[in-house]
């Protein structure tokens, strides 16, 4: 039996659609950029091996429809994520005042542990486009976002130039290990289940 | 109430949906669930040794809700690799159905390999999970495999538990191999001789028409009994496979983590250009199948409803959902009680339909090892089973379980 096991980290992308959640993953895995959009239907996956210090470690990418509700994914999506990666188009404002709600939502469906560690990365896409003059949310305003939750890394790429996408990547991972506990998530909160059942689920939704 | 077995919620709704076949087809017996829309192309689950078609139920109620046609099979009582590749072809052809996508976990997953190598026109597809490529090593680690056709049925299976890992899990988990053990309670003899049979059969799986991008390997990342060096040979055997890679979930994965299962499926089928058919999900049990009146579906749909609301975080509605009557949905009602059940039988302890008699200790040591290449105490095994008749209850004891362990 090899005595090595792989390790899995689950990186959840999310983000409006049309941000380049899509075309990043692609850059990043493939090495590929295409000009046409093609919105992605509900989820998918792309994994990617890659070796940080003596470890080798499995990738797998979760990208999501920027435009599907976001509760329409399932618990399943979101079980067991080691990091969240957030993007926007530095083009569109709309695009970084979504964010707010994005990592809200994701806190509450992936219910991790302890919601301030876990980590989350940002990236502004895009920053290629008509050479910088287009863009509306400066580097300092998504810094300050970054900031105001807890200091998250921050990222500003172009997936059709290939521009910082790897670095981003290679953070996120690092950032996914780092964050690896070794706890089960089947196990949490089982001793309070077990007890006051009928408290927890009590609030009637009719 | 320890140890006894309570077959959970979902299970008995499914039962009640799901119409069981039985058809025999040349000298097999099939027994088999065919769920969904017959117009959709369908996917074929296979299980391993310890399963039957039942332990895909998460699977085929999820999965034909959403206009997707599972079929589930028994693996036939056949004594080889050909035996197999010829008797499900006849399957096949008896329901009627060309073009097929596999879904083999463990043994099933080597036997869709060999159907997919030796019947390439038929097989559009496969997921793979925790499975393998050769039977070289079970065959080693088995040197009375010869002599498994007239071994007595608890040593079958027994020799098929105890390559069930046990100890404490967690209770998603410890459900799942309670489910299973319960399903190996029902097979016979023969069953289980034909199923160790084919996995000592000496056979590999040869080079594959199909291309990797029609491959989807699905394995659990904690631990299953598959060796891990068995499932990287398969894994470097497809390298432009899909990876669908679980971080945990056991052996059963399709029990004890049937949403990501089901999403894993889902993303698979769409990959591979299956198109489900939602619209026609509503007129199956009124139709071909016969399911139940369709008045108790609306009960079911109005009961599990009400739960989803109060399950509302756990369990958000799936998008694909057409029909609230989903086994998550159904299912998450059952699993808040999972976790006071579970720790009960988290030990693997089941005493199954098997009453508990209590032999001396050294008795048991001296029976439950099974020396390698000597038939002498295999003889010594098979007088004792005729002893054993005579008292009125047979008897396992675990604990001694431990120091023999094999793959299954």
């Amino acid at each position: 039996m090899s005595l090595r096991r792989r390790t899995l980290l689950k990186v959840i992308v999310l983000g409006d659609s049309g941000v380049g959640k899509t075309s990043l993953m692609n850059q990043y895995v493939h090495k590929k950029f295409s000009q046409q959009y093609k919105a992605t239907i509900g989820a998918d996956f792309v994994t990617k091996e890659l070796q940080i210090d003596d470890r080798l470690v499995t990738l797998q990418i979760w990208d999501t429809a920027g435009q599907e509700r976001f509760q329409s994914l399932g618990v399943a999506f979101y079980r067991g994520a080691d990091c969240c990666v957030l993007v926007y188009d530095v083009n569109v404002m709309k695009s970084f005042d979504t964010l707010e709600n994005w990592h809200e939502e994701f806190l509450k469906q992936a219910n991790p542990p302890d919601p301030r560690a876990f980590p989350f990365i940002l990236l502004g896409n895009k920053i290629d486009i008509d050479g910088g003059n287009s863009r509306v949310v400066s580097e300092k305003k998504a810094k300050d976002w970054c900031a105001s939750k807890g200091n998250i890394p921050y990222f500003e790429t172009s997936a059709k130039e290939d521009y910082n996408v790897d670095a981003a990547f290679l953070c996120i991972a690092k950032a996914a290990l780092a964050n690896e506990h070794e706890q089960d998530i089947y196990f949490q909160g089982i001793p309070e289940a077990a007890v006051p059942e009928n408290e927890q689920r009590g609030g009637c939704a009719c | 109430m320890k140890g006894v077995f309570s077959a959970p919620g979902d299970y008995v709704h499914f039962k009640s949906q799901v119409p069981l076949h039985k058809i025999p087809i040349g000298t097999n017996q099939w027994r088999f669930y065919d769920f969904g829309p017959k117009a959709v192309p369908p996917l074929i689950c296979l299980p391993g040794t310890a399963g039957t078609a039942d332990v895909y139920y998460k699977q085929i109620m999820s999965l034909s809700m959403k206009g997707y046609r599972v079929i589930s099979v028994d693996i036939p009582r056949v004594w080889n690799n050909t035996e197999w590749i010829q008797a499900f072809e006849k399957f096949l052809d008896a329901i009627d159905v060309h073009h097929i996508h596999l879904y083999g976990t463990s043994l099933g997953g080597f036997l869709a390999q060999l159907f997919a190598q030796h019947r390439p026109r038929r097989v559009r597809s496969l997921v793979l999970s925790n499975t393998f490529l050769e039977t070289r090593s079970f065959s080693a680690a088995m040197p009375w495999a010869p002599i498994v056709s007239w071994t007595p049925s608890f040593l079958l299976k027994r020799y098929v538990l105890t390559g069930i890992r046990d100890g404490p899990h967690e209770p998603f988990i410890a459900d799942s191999v309670d489910f299973v053990v319960s399903q190996v309670e029902t097979l016979s003899r023969e069953d289980l001789a034909s199923r160790l049979s084919l996995t000592t059969d000496d056979a590999s799986v040869g080079s594959l028409l199909l291309s990797d991008s029609f491959i989807t390997i699905m394995d659990t990342n904690d631990y299953c009994a598959i060796p891990q060096q068995l499932k990287d040979q398969l894994g470097e055997r497809y390298p432009e496979a899909r990876r669908a890679y679980l971080k945990t979930g056991g052996d059963f994965p399709f029990l004890s983590r049937p949403d990501e299962v089901n999403l894993h499926l889902q993303l698979h089928l769409r990959r591979v250009g299956v198109e489900a058919r939602p619209d026609l999900v509503h007129n199956i049990p009124k139709g071909d199948l016969g399911g139940s009146p369709s008045k108790e579906n609306n009960g079911d749909d109005s009961d599990n409803s009400r739960k989803d609301d109060r399950g509302g975080s756990e369990n958000p509605p799936a998008e694909y959902e057409i029909n609230p009557t989903s086994p998550e949905s159904s299912g998450s009602g059952n699993l808040d009680k999972q976790p006071l059940d579970s720790s009960e039988c988290c030990h693997l302890d089941h005493e199954l339909t098997l009453t508990l008699y209590d032999f001396p200790g050294g008795f048991t040591r001296e029976t439950y090892i099974v020396p390698p290449a000597t038939p002498v105490h295999f003889m010594w095994e098979y007088i004792l089973f005729h002893l054993l008749r005579y008292i009125s209850s047979l008897y396992i004891v675990w604990n001694y379980s431990l120091e023999f362990r094999q793959v299954v």
